[in-house]
Formats: structure tokens, C-alpha cells, sequence
């Protein structure tokens, strides 16, 4: 091509920009629809301080890094959850927390799993862990976890614990379940009378357990159980 | 297409000579050291935090060799009068542009793969787990991305009067571009009419980054992807690129050099 066809060429590429400004711009809204098949939607915020919503909200998705910010986020809410300092407030956020990193993150499977568990079986909100499970099962129906944590949860408002002992047992399972659900499935077993169950359960925290505080309470709980099957055998004989 | 071919041959060489590939040395380490670090300190499935992370890692590892690649070239080609010798040359400026494009693109498919082949070696070997089929539709959507990308960076350096301008416009593209879902969402709120048609114009005339942010849509089990999709993107990809092209060739031919 030489200097003179790069003029020809230039005058007609020119006339070829509406077109192709036309054909993005068609193609641009209809890849938006794929993108986003269903409207932006925030949960909204009560407890949690409205400035880091926005900004981390802000952050992600100016940067295009939800997944990223999520993951982040992620570890400060186990930070949070993690800290006795959180305790006077009954870790009154965890809801808001986790309700913000799901929309960060909604593929995120464990968000729903241990906040759920935390809300449900530790701090007694069982409103908001059926909430966030509800919206863990919307953004992944494939996820059965998610609906037999759901269905547990149901089940231990009806206080019928020999049908919430195979779920917990399930959920307990799992290589990446929540140390608490080992304490409550323990518990379980023993407000059922299932001691030896309770006592293969707490032996193993006592053994695997991840922090002392862990060991100690699963130690304590071993010489409680021993006292009352001793007992229970004494007055058998 | 000898002439463009060795415009892109000399970009390739003369990125890789400014040591670039320093920059996805450090990217790989540090990133990669990074995402390690989030896996291990988080709580859940570590391999599909490592997987998010690491393609988190791709993008940006391959916006950093596209910006400062945007500035040493710059300053080369501009402000030292490089671009004198290629276009006394048999070429026209239109090829020029198209071998700088290509140039470009293809170091930063050598750094967004080489960050990926790392990622997926991580995984696979000391993970021990699988990449997911999706990862490789990922990799190349954010090709497509760094294509687009590439073309409007290289056509701001052709506006531009400044080395900062052109980094800053195209980190600003950056980030707008990804603004462009929220747009739409904004659109449908109460608001002034002109702002909506300032909105509007904003929406069509800036890249729609987020079609190609497929790394936050790995694991969703809703994600329609076929052959439809991917002809739609593809499709949108070069016909965004060639209208930021033209422009960028029509303003190089009307671009004075003293």
C-alpha cells in the first residue's frame, strides 16, 4: 500500500466507523444482558457500617474484581468472627458481613455454610441464617450442603434432634466443616443420650482440635460424659 | 502485511528489550506469593480461592506490562523522535499502528499465559486439584480484554500529548470500562434527563469490560456459555478494536511530527 492508497484507505475505513460504532453498541447491550441476566441488586445494610459497604461495593466493582474484594473480605469476616472482643455485641454484623461478601462472591459456597452455621447454632439468629441460605440456594441450586443446612436449621427450631443429627453428621463430615460443628453435633448426641457417640466426637476435637481453647473445652466435656456413663453404670448395677 | 509484520516483530523486540518481563517476573512472584498467602489465611475451598485469585493475578500482571509498556514506548517513539525512522520508511501509518497493536498483544499474551501456565502448574502439582474446563474460556476472554485494551491505549498514545495522559486515560478506560453493568442500573434510577443522556453516551462509546470479566463467573452454575456468546464476543471485541483503530489511524495520518 502506498501513500497515496493509505489516504483511499483512511477515507474509506472513516466511513466504516458508524457502522461498526453501531454494531458494538447493539452488541455491547445485548452481551450486557449476558452478563448481567438479572438487575444489580445490593442487600441492604443495618447493622454494618454503611461507609466500607459502599466503598468495598465501590472498589469491586469499579476495578472489575468482585471475586478478588470478596476473597478478601472473606478473611475479615472470619477475623471478626474470630475475635472474643465482638463477643459484647453478640457479633451483631456477621449477618451484614456475610450478606455483602455473598454478593461479592455468590459462588462462594462456604460464605452461606459457616455463616449460617454461626448465626444459626451459635448466636441464635436463625431468621437471618435461613435468609442467607436461602440466598446461597438461589445463587447455587445445585448446592445440596446448602439445603440440608437449611433443612437442619428448620429441624432444630422443631427440637427434633433425631432428625437433625444426620444432616449435622454430614455437615460435620465435610474436610472444610466449621470446628463449631463438632461441638454442636457432640452436643446433640448427649441431649440425646448417644454418649459413646458424643464421647468418639469430642475425642477427636481433643485430637485434631485447632486452637487450645478447643482441646480444653473438648477435655472437659470428655471428663463430663465419663462421670455420667460411670454413673449411669453404677446405678445399673 | 511484511511491512506490519516487521512493525510487529521490532514492537515485540523492543518491549522485551525494555525488560518488561521483569515486570511479569515480579507480577508472578508477588501475586502469586499473594494468592498462596489468601488461600492458606481464608477458610473454605482453597483451591477455588487460588483459581479466582490466580486469574485476578493474569489481568493484572498483564494491565501492568500494557500501561508501562504505554509509557517507555512513549517516550521512545514521541518524545525521542523514534517515530521519525519507522515512518520514513516504505510504510504506511496505518500498517505502523496495526504492527504496534499486534506487538503489544503479543507480549502480553506471553505474559497473561506464562502467569497462567503458572497458575495451572500450581494448582495441578502442588495443589493437587483440577482446573476447572471454564479456565481456559477465562484465559482467553481476558486476551480478548487485553486486545481491546491494547488498541485503545496505543490510539491514545496517538491523541496524547503526554506520557501521563496516556496512562492515565487508559487506566481511567480501565475502570470506567468495567463501570459500564452499573450503568445500565443507573439508567433505570430517577434522575436528570441529561444526565441519563451523558450516562447513555458514556455506556456506548467506553468498552464493555465487563463481558469479558468471565473470571468472576467461574464457578456460576447459571453461566450460559455456547457458541452464540462466544461469536457475540468475539464479534465485539474486533468491532470495537477497528472503530478504535480508524480513529487512531485517522489521527496519526493528521498528526504532524516537528
Amino acid at each position: 500500500m502506498s501513500a497515496p492508497d493509505s489516504g483511499r484507505w483512511v477515507t474509506k475505513g472513516a466511513a466504516l466507523i458508524p457502522v461498526l460504532f453501531v454494531l458494538q453498541a447493539y452488541l455491547s447491550t445485548r452481551l450486557h444482558e449476558w452478563v448481567h441476566p438479572t438487575s444489580f441488586e445490593a442487600s441492604p445494610v443495618q447493622r454494618m457500617d454503611k461507609t466500607i459497604a459502599s466503598t468495598l461495593r465501590a472498589v469491586a466493582y469499579l476495578t472489575g474484581y468482585k471475586v478478588l474484594v470478596g476473597h478478601v473480605f472473606w478473611i475479615q469476616i472470619i477475623q471478626y468472627y474470630g475475635d472474643d472482643d465482638n463477643a459484647a455485641t453478640r457479633w451483631s454484623q456477621l449477618y451484614d458481613d456475610c450478606s455483602l461478601a455473598s454478593d461479592l462472591n455468590p459462588q462462594f459456597i462456604s460464605i452461606y455454610t459457616f455463616g449460617a452455621n454461626a448465626l444459626a447454632f451459635h448466636l441464635k439468629r436463625i431468621d437471618q441464617a435461613a435468609r442467607l441460605l436461602e440466598k446461597g440456594i438461589k445463587a447455587n441450586p445445585d448446592a445440596q450442603r446448602l439445603k440440608y443446612l437449611l433443612a437442619a436449621i428448620g429441624y432444630q427450631n422443631t427440637n427434633n434432634d433425631n432428625l437433625i443429627i444426620p444432616v449435622l453428621e454430614e455437615e460435620a463430615g465435610r474436610p472444610d466443616a466449621p470446628p463449631m460443628l463438632f461441638n454442636i453435633l457432640a452436643n446433640t448426641y448427649q441431649r440425646v443420650g448417644r454418649y459413646q457417640d458424643s464421647i468418639k466426637v469430642w475425642q477427636g476435637v481433643l485430637k485434631d482440635g485447632q486452637t487450645d481453647e478447643l482441646r480444653i473445652l473438648a477435655a472437659q466435656k470428655l471428663q463430663e460424659l465419663y462421670a455420667i456413663l460411670k454413673k449411669q453404670n453404677l446405678s445399673n448395677h | 502485511m511484511r511491512r506490519i509484520l516487521a512493525v510487529t516483530t521490532f514492537t515485540f523486540r523492543e518491549l522485551l528489550r525494555s525488560r518488561l518481563l521483569f515486570v511479569w517476573l515480579i507480577s508472578v512472584i508477588v501475586l502469586c506469593g499473594l494468592d498462596f498467602l489468601l488461600s492458606i489465611l481464608s477458610f473454605g475451598s482453597i483451591l477455588q480461592i487460588f483459581m479466582d485469585l490466580g486469574l485476578a493475578g493474569m489481568e493484572i500482571s498483564g494491565l501492568l506490562v500494557l500501561l508501562l509498556g504505554l509509557a517507555v514506548t512513549y517516550t521512545t517513539e514521541m518524545d525521542q523522535k523514534a517515530i521519525f525512522l519507522h515512518l520514513a520508511k516504505p510504510l504506511t501509518r496505518g500498517e505502523y499502528l496495526l504492527g504496534r497493536i499486534l506487538g503489544f498483544f503479543l507480549v502480553n499474551c506471553l505474559v497473561v499465559l506464562g502467569m497462567g501456565l503458572v497458575v495451572v502448574g500450581l494448582v495441578i502439582f502442588l495443589g493437587g486439584g483440577t482446573v476447572p474446563a471454564l479456565f481456559y474460556d477465562c484465559v482467553v476472554f481476558i486476551l480478548l480484554e487485553m486486545f481491546v485494551l491494547t488498541t485503545l491505549g496505543l490510539t491514545y498514545q496517538m491523541i496524547a500529548t503526554s506520557m501521563v495522559g496516556v496512562v492515565l486515560y487508559t487506566f481511567f478506560t480501565v475502570f470506567l470500562g468495567h463501570c459500564i453493568g452499573e450503568v445500565q442500573w443507573l439508567l433505570n434510577q430517577e434522575m436528570s434527563h441529561w444526565i441519563k443522556v451523558l450516562l447513555r453516551m458514556v455506556y456506548y462509546i467506553l468498552p464493555n469490560l465487563e463481558a469479558f470479566n468471565l473470571k468472576d463467573r467461574l464457578y456460576d452454575p447459571n453461566l450460559v456459555l455456547g457458541w452464540a456468546q462466544w461469536q457475540d464476543i468475539l464479534l465485539y471485541a474486533f468491532s470495537y478494536s477497528f472503530v478504535v483503530f480508524l480513529i487512531g489511524w485517522i489521527n496519526l495520518e493528521k498528526r504532524e511530527f516537528r
